[in-house]
């Protein structure tokens, strides 16, 4: 009885069961789509990220290229050592905790370099997933005796990574930091915009840039490319081993080699570099030495200057600031970012234009009662009692302003101008070294009348006073075309471009400066430059010459003094008052060439108030020709000794 | 006896044997790979309780099921006391008080809760005159078999296990559903319990009371971050692609990104490292399981034995439905062991004894 009704029940459950094997086969196949949604359709896709996962791209950094000097010498170039990083995603929570406490011990690290990795790592902490799987830089360079501590605790620092980085060897220090800049951290948003790059130069987190100088102007060179090793690694980050990695990754891909950049061989003369930066005394200014025939430079200082190592990611927060900080503006490069009144430096320019324009002779003499009258103002000689009847030969050998004051004042504002932009002044010399300024050489057009008259912005120009602004480059570019018989040179500073094998991938040839609006031609007559030039001769050369107690005994040379006055500071500068002292002394100058009958080389010496030119320039100046004399005869032995080999 | 015992062979679900047969060892195999970095040998330790399953099953098997009616109460008392002693005296392990520590053993009594359910619920429906009284259930009828399942399912979502804590109520449910309930209230209760969680989840619950919700469905994924098991384990089966990477060669599996490879997360192991062709083969296989169970069910002697089969298909079905659905990103991560792959004795176990139940049953389909 019983069992007829359960039997009928269970016939009853019959259509529910049918049902329900319905919905079971139902469900099953929603598995079996689901399954092929995601393995056959997106399979690659998911395979990619797998391979994503334990796959672990290693950097081989390149071999950035060196610098040398015109003799071989090296400059710049890389020594190994190890940077420490750390990968975000493989130490959270506590364990982030743990590794950042032992790392700061064993890195001796300061309370700012903690600060500063913990807001690396969160800000790798962000929505893109990704950025938690880049390694950030903890620490840069650090010394041996911490690398051995810390592969010694290498087990438990599990997302540290000890990267072996070349770094940036500078072994020229401060007296050509602005010439060769120094390496940073490249920047996010630099590292963003590289990523468009197609030629694969884009930057990757804690890789320096150059900065400054030639090293950034020729970052892409340098630079060279980075090679690469992928290793397999488990969900800690740890590697496996290279059976492992053999297994996973495929051999092609194992290790990709680093492409070492290309070398830059400068124009710089190391020997002469050195004994430019020795022989310059002063506390500020520049010195520019540049071949006289070809633009090229043979050194250059800029002072004060920085230490390219220590600005290289070594530099502590409050030695940076000291350096930002600095009224004397270290970071500022002085040669070309800088304009300064050339003083009587710019009578060389006053005496083209008058002689072009005729108003004086190259042997007709003007008259020097120690002033000079237009209107009812009067302009003073240095000599109260006046220089007497003088031509442009001994006009410049005093350095008499009253004949230029009347030379100048005869000529125009307009010829001054003229003249000046075509010994390469006013405008870019294009040094190809980052920024450069214009300096001023202001004509009738651009003279507010408000600021007195046109002649006597003439009178004032013409000892390169008022408004004239020069740089240190522009005089050299100027002065070498006076000394080389019109040819203006563009300055350049890089002879060839190396690859790391010594073959010659660009060799730069001199190249006329086409700024000064002549195709690099000065257009001016001989004889009137070899009257300047016997001038300037005379200066160092003959008794009574400004620069006469400069002179050399065995090599004659030719130039000119300059001291420029400086505007005075007003009180509220709030400067201490010897710094107050210092900063209202006259800016020295003294522009020279050598040798004085057949110009070799151009020598421009700046001493920011350094006072009087002929003493705080000129003996500078006559040090570094002498330095360049016996270097050249040193040359001459050494390549007479390998001819008679 | 012996006349008697060749028969009752005869008789024997060889089918569903088999196929639970297969799914075992696939599983141990499976297993071994999961665990190849582990220094236990973890498989070895399933294929013992494995064993020890077949061993009860044949003892159970020479005993009508229709005793385990007399057990019903006991057993879902005992159940209960299990149940209450993991809330005092439970071992926590990642912030669930899931296990009780018996000798040198670890048992999880909730995995025996729901054939304690089980169970009850049979004895419960064959027994029951309501529904033959009035020809149908209506929902207020139900409000005893409702508390009875409340009861355990409360503790164990007390733990807090949700995973388990549905599964043991989806299997009630499902028996419910066997008896003979109206079909318009079940479509009600279906509806709006469906409408009503859909429309509290998108308007009313606040984002951080989401959160809430989801690391309540599963703190460990939330503790290292949203989703991380999740993503992992997707990746892991689609990686796995139409023939998978090999067993063993699963660099999911063996370079730890997949959590919990070996219980929980099983089947990502199994899909990444035989493909979609092993996936479709082990889902086959479950289906297969219940479909058979059905059958048992329809075709057993009594009310007891088909409400019993009943409960177990709806055990495994649940169990790989939500826990396949999980692994493969389709359903949220709730802790679901793969039935007879995922590691773990109570729960190896407890789905032995539930085939046991399927094979005792249909064994004796034919005995009055």
């Amino acid at each position: 009885m019983l069992v007829r009704r359960d039997a009928d029940d269970i016939r009853e459950i019959r259509p529910r069961a049918a049902l329900a094997a319905l919905v079971v086969v139902c469900a099953m196949l929603v598995l079996v789509g689901r399954l092929y949604q995601l393995q056959i359709l997106r399979g690659n896709d998911y395979v990619a990220q797998s391979v994503q996962n334990f796959r672990k791209s290693l950097f081989v950094p390149a071999d950035r290229g060196s610098l040398l000097d015109r003799n071989g010498k090296t400059l710049v170039d890389n020594r190994p050592s190890f940077d420490v990083y750390m990968t975000p995603a493989y130490c959270k929570g506590r364990e982030k905790e743990e590794v950042m406490t032992k790392l700061a011990v064993y890195l001796q690290m300061t309370p700012e370099d903690v600060e500063q990795m913990r807001l690396s790592y969160q800000k790798s902490w962000v929505k893109d997933r990704l950025e938690r799987f880049k390694p950030f830089l903890v620490e840069v360079d650090i010394p041996r005796d911490q690398v051995d501590v810390l592969e010694a605790h290498h087990s438990e620092l599990t997302c540290v990574d000890l990267i072996p980085t070349p770094h940036r060897n500078y072994r020229v220090g401060p007296s050509l930091g602005h010439v060769i800049g120094y390496m940073s951290e490249v920047m996010p948003d630099e590292i963003d915009s590289s990523q468009n790059d197609e030629d694969d130069y884009s930057y990757r987190r804690g890789q320096s840039i150059g900065r400054g100088g030639l090293e950034r102007r020729w970052e892409r060179e340098l630079r060279g490319k980075d090679g690469k090793e992928n290793i397999a690694v488990d969900a800690k980050g740890r590697h496996l081993g290279k059976e492992i990695d053999e297994l996973l990754i495929p051999e092609g891909e194992r290790k990709i080699d680093a492409t070492p950049g290309n070398n830059l061989v400068l124009s710089i003369d190391a020997r002469l570099q050195e004994a430019a930066d020795t022989a310059f005394p002063g506390r500020a200014g520049a010195v520019v030495v540049m071949e006289a025939k070809t633009g090229f430079i043979r050194a250059l200082v800029s002072r004060p200057s920085f230490d390219p190592n220590k600005m290289s990611m070594r530099i502590s927060r409050t030695e940076l600031a000291k350096l930002t900080g600095d009224p004397l503006k270290p970071m500022l490069n002085r040669v070309m970012t800088e304009n300064y009144h050339p003083g009587s430096t710019f009578k060389v320019v006053t005496s083209l234009a008058a002689l072009e324009k005729g108003v004086i002779g190259t042997q007709t003499t003007t008259f020097c009662g120690g002033g000079y009258t237009m209107g009812n103002h009067r302009w003073r000689c240095d000599k109260p009692t006046g220089h007497g009847a003088l031509t442009v030969k001994s006009a410049l050998q005093y350095s008499c302003d009253v004949f230029y004051y009347s030379a100048g004042d005869r000529a125009g504002i307009d010829a001054l101008s003229d003249m000046a932009h075509r010994l390469g002044y006013g405008q870019p010399t294009g040094l190809d070294l980052g920024r450069e300024i214009s300096g001023i050489i202001p004509n009738s057009s651009t003279i507010n009348p408000a600021t007195g008259s046109l002649r006597a912005h003439a009178i004032n120009a013409s000892i390169g006073q008022g408004e004239i602004n020069v740089t240190p480059l522009q005089q050299a570019v100027a002065y070498a075309a006076i000394a080389n018989g019109g040819t203006v040179w563009k300055p350049q500073i890089i002879q060839r471009i190396e690859s790391p094998d010594g073959k010659v991938l660009k060799e730069f040839k001199p190249e006329p400066d086409v700024n000064n609006g002549r195709e690099g031609k000065l257009g001016v007559k001989p004889e009137y430059l070899a009257a300047v030039r016997a001038g300037l001769t005379a200066v160092v050369n003959e008794p009574g010459g400004t620069a006469y107690r400069s002179r050399l005994p065995d090599i004659r040379f030719a130039g000119k003094t300059g001291t420029a006055q400086v505007v005075k500071l007003g009180q509220k500068q709030n400067l201490k008052t010897d710094a107050q002292q210092y900063f209202s002394r006259d800016h020295a100058w003294f522009a020279s060439f050598a040798p004085a009958e057949d110009p070799e080389i151009v020598v421009i010496v700046l001493n920011e108030h350094g006072g009087w030119g002929a003493e705080a320039a000129a003996p500078v100046a006559s040090k570094i020709i002498k330095a360049w004399s016996d270097i050249k005869k040193q040359d001459d032995t050494k390549s007479m000794a390998r001819a008679e080999q | 006896m012996s006349m008697a015992t060749e028969k009752k062979l005869d008789h024997l679900n060889w089918p569903l044997a088999l196929c639970t047969a297969i799914i075992c060892a696939l599983g141990v195999w499976n297993l071994a790979s999961a665990t190849k970095s582990l220094p236990d040998p973890l498989w070895a330790k399933q294929a013992v309780m494995m064993g020890l399953g077949v061993v009860a099953i044949g003892i159970f098997l020479f005993v009508d099921y229709r005793w385990l009616q007399t057990l019903a109460w006991p057993g879902y008392f005992a159940a209960l006391a299990l149940l209450a002693g993991v809330a005092f005296k439970g071992k926590k392990v990642l912030g669930a008080r899931r296990w009780l520590q018996v000798g040198p053993m670890q048992l999880q009594p909730s995995e025996f809760v729901k054939l304690a359910v089980i169970v009850l619920m049979a004895r419960y429906f064959s027994r029951d005159e309501t529904g033959a009284r009035k020809g149908q259930y209506g929902l207020i009828d139900l409000w005893r078999p409702f508390l009875l399942i409340l009861l355990p399912v409360a503790l164990v979502m007390k733990q807090p296990d949700l995973g388990t804590a549905l599964v043991t109520f989806f299997i009630a449910f499902t028996m419910v559903m066997f008896a003979k309930v109206r079909w318009r209230d079940l479509a009600i209760l279906a509806v709006s319990g469906v409408a009503g969680s859909v429309f509290a989840w998108k308007r009313v619950l606040k984002p951080y009371q989401k959160d809430r919700v989801l690391t309540f469905l599963d703190p460990a994924a939330y503790a290292k971050g949203a989703g991380y098991h999740a993503i992992q384990s997707v990746i892991a089966v689609g990686s796995g692609q139409w023939g998978g990477k090999g067993w063993g060669e699963g660099t999911q599996n063996q370079l730890s990104f997949l959590p919990e490879q070996h219980t929980d997360f099983i089947f990502s192991v199994w899909a990444e490292e035989h493909g979609f062709l092993g996936g479709l083969l082990l889902i086959s296989l479950y289906g297969f399981l219940v479909l058979a169970a059905i059958d048992v069910a329809s075709n057993a002697r009594d009310k007891f034995g088909s409400f019993l089969a009943v409960g177990v298909a709806g055990l495994f079905f649940w169990h790989a439905f939500i826990n396949i659905g999980m692994v493969s990103g389709a359903l949220p991560v709730v802790g679901v062991p793969l039935p007879l792959f995922s590691y773990g004795g109570s729960s190896v176990l407890a789905d032995m004894l539930g085939v046991g139940i399927l094979l005792n049953v249909s064994m004796r389909r034919f005995m009055f």
